[in-house]
């Protein structure tokens, strides 16, 4: 079997250009991990175009159905891509999944969005769900009474802070600049708190623990001072890392690891692959914007199935 | 015996919880914000804090995994 198009991703971008796609009557494949994508963990959204507010999750359930409504898509759920390989002759492409299956097709649009950055410090891996955590809507009442760091100095830093503040004894949070790159009104919020201390130039080290994370050793980058925290538990908020890994070889990746696309079509590097949504080198993750770039592509995939046939 | 070890607010715990429900698959909620003893037993049990943990017959499954529920269930 062949696919006219596999579009990799249940985010918002892919799940748009799967509507367009079906409405399109080309012959679809969509895998994805799950729907939604990453703000799935948002609690409120205040900007997506339409909705005053919607959760994350009621964001996921709304895109999945209206993508449902079409039998002319098929929908493989639950499944990761582990990497695409170009044929050698054909131009065909095959995608071959975690599971061992493999599916061939013409075209591909790489919507597989992004992933939580990790700190890539010592004890970060070992200590992963006994005390570091990605998911502070998830995780946070595991600090129940305990002192939790957050290592970051953005807005969802303060997001994590937030959600800690039920539960934490004390949260520090480690930023490794000068000032911290939150909004104002998120750090005056968390002061007045009361539970929250913030050191800056501080560069997280090493994690430590026996079976569970007892500390945080980081770097005073002004002094030079190796200095250690102990905490119960450490949520790490330091933006994302793309899922490129699965086309590294065969299609521009750029220095942050989003894949390069030209701004007029979402097409790669590669011919016969597009890419759109935070996957992709474009310069603001939105959700709206996403869904533009998913669209755009999918019907620049129309153009280049009906002239290549 | 199915049990869901979860917090209120965590949107990979509702969706684990709709998928068995979707399977018709009853189970008990655990909410470990809130129930300390649920906490220490999720802890002993999945050794790691992290939220939403499915315990199907001691089948014990850390995070949502919809292939990881369909095999635990003999699917």
């Amino acid at each position: 079997m062949l696919y006219d198009l596999i579009i990799i991703g249940g985010g918002p971008a892919g799940v748009a250009a799967g509507i367009y796609a079906a409405r399109k009557k080309i012959k679809s494949l969509l895998i994805a991990e799950s729907f939604g994508g990453q703000s799935v963990i948002a609690a409120q959204i205040n900007n997506f175009i339409g909705f005053k507010s919607i959760s994350g999750l009621e964001l996921k359930n709304v895109l999945e159905e209206h993508l449902r409504v079409y039998e002319d898509i098929e929908i493989k759920e639950g499944a990761k891509v582990e990497k695409i390989e170009a044929g050698k002759s054909n131009g065909n492409f095959s995608v071959i999944l975690k599971s061992g299956e493999i599916f061939q097709t013409k075209t591909i649009l790489l919507a597989a969005g992004s992933n939580p950055r990790r700190l890539q410090v010592p004890g970060e891996e070992k200590f992963e769900g006994k005390g570091v955590f990605y998911c502070s809507t998830c995780d946070a009442p595991f600090l129940k009474d305990k002192v939790a760091a957050v290592v970051g100095g953005g807005n969802s830093a303060f997001y994590a802070v937030f959600d800690l503040l039920p539960y934490a004894s004390k949260i520090y949070v480690l930023s490794r600049g000068e000032t911290l790159k939150a909004d104002p009104i998120y750090i005056d919020k968390a002061r007045s708190s009361g539970k929250v201390e913030i050191i800056n130039f501080a560069e997280a080290k090493e994690i430590l623990g026996d079976k569970f994370v007892s500390a945080l050793r980081y770097e005073d980058k002004k002094s030079g001072e190796i200095k250690t925290l102990e905490v119960g538990g450490i949520f790490v908020e330091i933006g994302y890392q793309p899922n490129s890994n699965m086309i590294k070889g065969l299609a521009d990746i750029n220095q942050n690891g989003k894949i390069v696309v030209n701004c007029e079509t979402q097409a790669t590097s590669c011919k016969g692959i597009w890419a759109a949504g935070d996957i992709s080198s474009v310069l603001y993750g939105q959700i709206n914007i996403a869904i533009g770039d998913g669209i755009k592509a999918v019907l620049n995939i129309y153009d280049y199935l009906k002239n290549n046939k | 015996m199915i049990k869901v070890y979860s917090t209120q607010t965590c949107p990979y715990c509702i969706m684990a919880k709709d998928y068995l429900k979707n399977l018709g698959q009853s189970f008990e909620e655990v909410d470990v914000s809130v129930d300390e003893k649920g906490r220490e037993e999720l802890v002993e049990k999945s050794h790691q804090m992290g939220v939403p943990v499915v315990d199907i017959n001691g089948t014990i499954i850390v995070g949502f995994n919809r292939a990881e529920i369909d095999k635990a269930l003999g699917k």
